[in-house]
């Protein structure tokens, strides 16, 4: 009602006939409640995005200055094989694109089967969430750090358990592909898996009971009751979780720079790690703004597409 | 990625030009060297803010200690010490300095204090140079050289801290090899890796990494007669037949046997400590690695694998920061007088595995005294070889990385990885000299 109220529809107009002062004093109440979002929106994002915008136009060394503007030479030498940018590029934006598609099925889907094996009234329930969540509190530095010295090939405990149960080769997990890509992964999944659960927790709270009692009545399995109740109940929320864990998956970092430092050669560079270094080591923040655009222009279209598909399969 | 997290490095140093063109003029030394000499402050009292990425070792202990020393002994200058990671100072100086908010001493490596320089963040320290008496003997071969940009000194020398042989004793006499005459060249090392593989020991493992694979790689360009680029440092030439002898060098080392393939990072100086290698090229900042206090060991100069000596040595240089284009003439003198007193009080600071720069200092023989180790990496300073020079350098450095972990890990040949680098660093080189037009 509120929203339909603050839209101003004429419909609603007529309905509430007589009030119009109140739809109006609503709306002033409205804007001046969304004001301190808008101004740091305004500030820390928009006006960032076009500066960001205006910045990759130029060749941009922020302490240089001569900042000559260029026009879309930026833009264009992104496409541009052969050029000092293309190949590393795009050879970042390949190792986020396999990096995302690697990890966000098992960050969906692990994270949906601990939240329905979590979901129930046990004693000591609470305790394990926590368990599974506790992995997410800590830093990138915290987790990359632990796990190189687990993973390290020669002297790390992975290994040394895996020689005890017979496997003699020692995998290098955090040197050589295509074994750093599972480390990677792996390390992604174990870390954030519970968040996605508590969010998949919250979302089953909110399915109603009566259907699982019903469910029950007609002597569903457990297996047809999570496909047939549980599964579409959650789909907002699986909608939800998709889209951010894509979209963090390819923002990835701290995990290859850290743990793999992009190597073998530049093969877990990812995009972001790439864009980050050519814009501030580099000095290139003018090329690395142009990067920045392209990147986005990609999350954007995948976002779309993404949502399409949720909210096309959502309807009945 | 340059900066090396347990290494303690240096800060810079802020220094006014202006004061001491003006003390200069053409009187005698005695009255410009008066001005710089510790206590030779004599204006009001100003604070020095100094940056440093002296985070690691013993450093936080130390240099509190020094400054406060300086502090209490100087009535009209206080040092403000500012430790933060190298990676840190690097992101934010540009932009703090541009601001007016730098530092107004800092402490870097040649080639970052270069591309500082380039990036105009910095005053020239010739005068200081000259009125503290400093000449290029007062320092190992070469350092006070690369602390110059375009003709002008930016960079004070401050520490050096070389490469050498680390050298687990006890596997060597498990290996019934002696303990005291270690290799010094190619054939002595082949011997013995050989004699070690004989007792199913790899003897001297390659790293992929920056820490320590590239520090072997320049070693071995270097001895084999090469540079990592031309003397304008307007081309590559890493990929030079002295770089692929080098890289092929290290590969072999693995196809021989004396490394396993894929080491990790740091995996090179945890085998020696953990006693599942003999021999590690490492720097000489491992000389304070704790876990080596539980190791018998020795280090021995880098042994001469190609045509002449030659030893990778990192380095670190004060510079006078030139905030927002008006630093304040006192605040650098004051600093000027700090960074004498420093490399003069530099003693101590072999407790955090990095070498004085100054020669009076090395050469005291109290050095040796407290720091026996130390020994085998002051004799290389003859013969090492520092930062390559020159602004925005460290992005094309950036490809040797690349190259010589893809030959490494044997995805790519050293002669295809290294070609594949110089064509990539040329593009960034020529990048550097539109953009910097020096």
């Amino acid at each position: 009602m509120t929203e339909a109220t603050l839209a101003g529809g004429s419909a609603r107009r007529t309905v509430v006939a007589g009030r119009p002062r109140r739809r109006h004093a609503n709306n002033r109440a409205g804007w001046l409640f969304l004001t301190p979002f808008l101004v740091l929106f305004a500030g820390f994002v928009i006006t960032p995005a076009l500066m960001g915008l205006w910045i990759s136009l130029h060749r941009w060394n922020p302490v240089l200055p001569r900042k000559p503007f260029i026009g879309l030479d930026n833009y264009k030498e992104l496409f541009t094989p052969g050029s000092l940018t293309f190949g590393d590029f795009w050879q970042s934006m390949g190792a986020t694109g396999l990096f995302t598609v690697l990890s966000v099925p098992f960050l969906v889907v692990i994270p949906l089967i601990l939240a329905v094996l979590l979901n129930r009234r046990l004693p000591g329930i609470g305790v394990l969430r926590a368990i599974f969540f506790a992995p997410y509190v800590l830093g990138a530095a915290v987790i990359a750090l632990m796990w190189r010295y687990l993973l390290d090939p020669q002297n790390g405990a992975v290994n040394g358990l895996l020689a005890m149960l017979g496997v003699t080769t020692q995998i290098p997990w955090t040197v050589d592909s295509p074994w750093v890509w599972i480390t990677l992964v792996a390390v992604t999944v174990w870390w954030t898996s519970g968040f996605n659960m508590v969010i998949y927790l919250a979302g089953l709270k909110g399915i109603d009971k009566e259907l699982y009692d019903a469910a029950a009545v007609d002597g569903a399995s457990s297996m047809h009751t999570f496909f047939a109740v549980t599964l579409p109940g959650l789909r907002p929320v699986m909608a939800f979780v998709t889209t951010m864990t894509i979209l963090n998956s390819a923002n990835m970092f701290g995990q290859s720079y850290l743990l793999t430092v992009g190597h073998p050669g530049t093969s877990t560079r990812t995009v972001v790690m790439y864009i980050a270094n050519y814009g501030l080591s580099g000095g290139q923040m003018g090329a690395a703004s142009a990067m920045s655009y392209v990147l986005f222009a990609f999350l954007a279209i995948i976002s779309i597409i993404n949502y399409r598909l949720q909210t096309r399969e959502s309807r009945p | 990625m340059k900066r090396r997290s347990r290494r303690v490095a240096s800060a810079v140093a802020a220094f006014t030009a202006t004061a001491l063109l003006a003390a200069c003029g053409s009187s005698g030394s005695d009255a410009q060297s008066s001005s710089v000499k510790a206590g030779g402050y004599t204006g009001p009292k100003v604070t020095v803010t100094f940056w440093n990425g002296w985070t690691g070792g013993n450093a936080p202990q130390l240099v509190p200690k020094l400054v406060n020393s300086f502090n209490s002994s100087h009535s009209n200058i206080v040092v403000k010490d500012v430790p933060m990671q190298w990676a840190d100072i690097e992101a934010k100086m540009p932009l703090a300095v541009k601001a007016g908010k730098g530092p107004d001493l800092v402490v870097g490596e040649p080639d970052w204090i270069s591309t500082y320089a380039g990036e105009g963040l910095l005053l020239p320290a010739d005068s200081f140079v000259k009125s503290a008496g400093y000449t290029a003997s007062s320092f190992p071969p070469g350092d006070l050289a690369n602390g110059k940009y375009n003709g002008k000194q930016y960079g004070v020398p401050w520490s050096v801290t070389p490469l050498a042989l680390y050298v687990n004793k006890s596997v060597l006499s498990k290996a019934g090899l002696s303990t005291t005459s270690l290799p010094t060249d190619s054939q002595s090392y082949d011997k013995e890796m050989a004699a070690l593989r004989a007792k199913g020991i790899q003897g001297g493992w390659v790293d992929p990494y920056f820490f320590t694979g590239v520090f072997q790689f320049e070693t071995l360009l270097w001895q084999n007669g090469g540079e990592l680029f031309n003397t304008d440092k307007s081309k590559s030439t890493f990929n030079s037949p002295a770089g692929v002898k080098a890289l092929t060098w290290m590969v072999d080392q693995i196809k021989q046997g004396n490394s396993p393939a894929n080491v990790a990072q740091d995996g090179d100086i945890n085998a020696l400590i953990t006693g599942k290698t003999a021999f590690n090229w490492n720097g000489v900042w491992q000389t304070t690695n704790d876990a080596l206090t539980k190791v018998n060991w020795t280090a021995a100069p880098v042994p001469q694998i190609g045509e002449k000596k030659a030893v990778w040595s990192s380095s670190t240089d004060w510079a006078f920061v030139n905030n927002a284009g008006k630093e304040d003439t006192n605040v650098t003198q004051a600093a000027s007088v700090f960074v004498q007193w420093m490399n003069d009080h530099s003693l101590g600071w072999a407790d955090t595995g990095e070498l004085p720069a100054d020669n009076k200092v090395r050469d005291d023989p109290k050095l040796l005294q407290q720091h026996p180790d130390l020994k085998p990496f002051l004799e290389e300073l003859e013969y090492a070889h520092f930062e390559t020079v020159s602004p925005g350098i460290v992005n094309a450095e950036a490809q040797i990385n690349t190259a010589v972990n893809n030959a490494i890990l044997l995805k790519q040949t050293p002669q295809a990885a290294l070609s594949t680098a110089a064509t990539k660093a040329d593009q960034i080189l020529q990048q550097n000299k539109q953009e910097y037009g020096d």
